[in-house]
């Protein structure tokens, strides 16, 4: 019967980015076109270990890959798992054109309606 | 791809409605309306401050019922409430979603702008449950209103 959700929604993806931390990381990754806990850290008010507890974070929902560098890795932005992340929400912006749709329709009626009763 | 750039925390819409905006302002604001277009019930005092729910699915029967708290009433140009935070709770940024009505008047007819805000300071839980309830919306009546000819729908701020 649902004819506009194409996948389910992902809890985990979704508590991934809804950390501001873990947002302002994506940013810095996307600008940069990658990083390592180290020099993340130097750009974030928190320690280099809350960095790297944040990039696991993204790393298990698949928002980042990591590629060993050094004694570090060093990770950067998955951007087929990032769109998807922002489809999800597209689909809540489908929902209310749903409920626009329907505002326009019943206000339309509402006001041929008043229109035919002016002209009888 | 720039995620700043791409600000999903917010929600942007509009269409135009072939009513005048006191016409369109009844529909957006009053319960007895807003049930028409999205939950089941709708119980509140369309007044500025004024709290009350909306229910999703049988009230007593695995409903889900969401507080409601209406912000700003000026008709016939906006209307505005708050909406998913915890019963006991009062509506603030930061535990609810924002959503905003806001009517100009345009040839014969209204132009119509929602917002809805909050995402990003709700954690993204909420557009979860928004999604549950796409279901509710998107059944029989989906496609029959997209065939009004001078139906316009504007691309969300990308």
């Amino acid at each position: 019967m649902s004819t506009a959700v194409a996948e389910p929604v992902d809890d985990d993806l979704w508590s991934a980015i809804g950390d501001p931390t873990r947002r302002r990381l994506l940013d810095l990754l996307l600008a940069e076109g990658g990083g390592t806990a180290t020099t993340l850290g130097r750009q974030l008010p928190v320690t280099r270990q809350a960095v790297a507890k944040h990039l696991g974070i993204l790393d298990r929902v698949g928002l980042v890959r990591a590629t060993p560098e050094g004694r570090e890795r060093r990770y950067r932005v998955d951007e087929a798992q990032l769109a998807r992340a922002v489809a999800q929400l597209s689909s809540v912006g489908s929902a209310w054109d749903t409920r626009l749709q329907r505002i326009k329709r019943i206000a339309e009626t509402i006001q041929r309606t008043q229109q035919d009763r002016q002209q009888h | 791809m720039e995620l700043e750039a791409k600000e999903f925390g917010t929600i942007e819409r509009e269409i135009y409605v072939e009513a005048p905006p006191e016409v369109v302002f009844d529909v957006v604001s009053s319960p007895d309306h807003l049930k028409e277009w999205w939950p089941d019930d709708a119980r509140y005092d369309p007044t500025p401050g004024s709290t009350g729910e909306i229910v999703f699915g049988e009230r007593d029967a695995d409903g889900t019922v969401m507080q409601f708290t209406v912000v700003d009433v000026r008709p016939p140009r906006t209307f505005s409430f708050r909406w998913t935070h915890p019963a006991g709770e009062a509506a603030a940024a930061g535990n609810s979603l924002l959503v905003t009505f806001e009517l100009t008047p345009s040839g014969g007819g209204t132009l119509l702008r929602m917002t809805e805000s909050g995402f990003r300071e709700m954690g993204w839980e909420v557009a979860v449950l928004e999604q549950q309830y796409q279901d509710h919306v998107t059944g029989w009546d989906f496609y029959l209103p997209r065939l009004a000819p001078c139906a316009e729908k504007l691309e969300a701020r990308a």
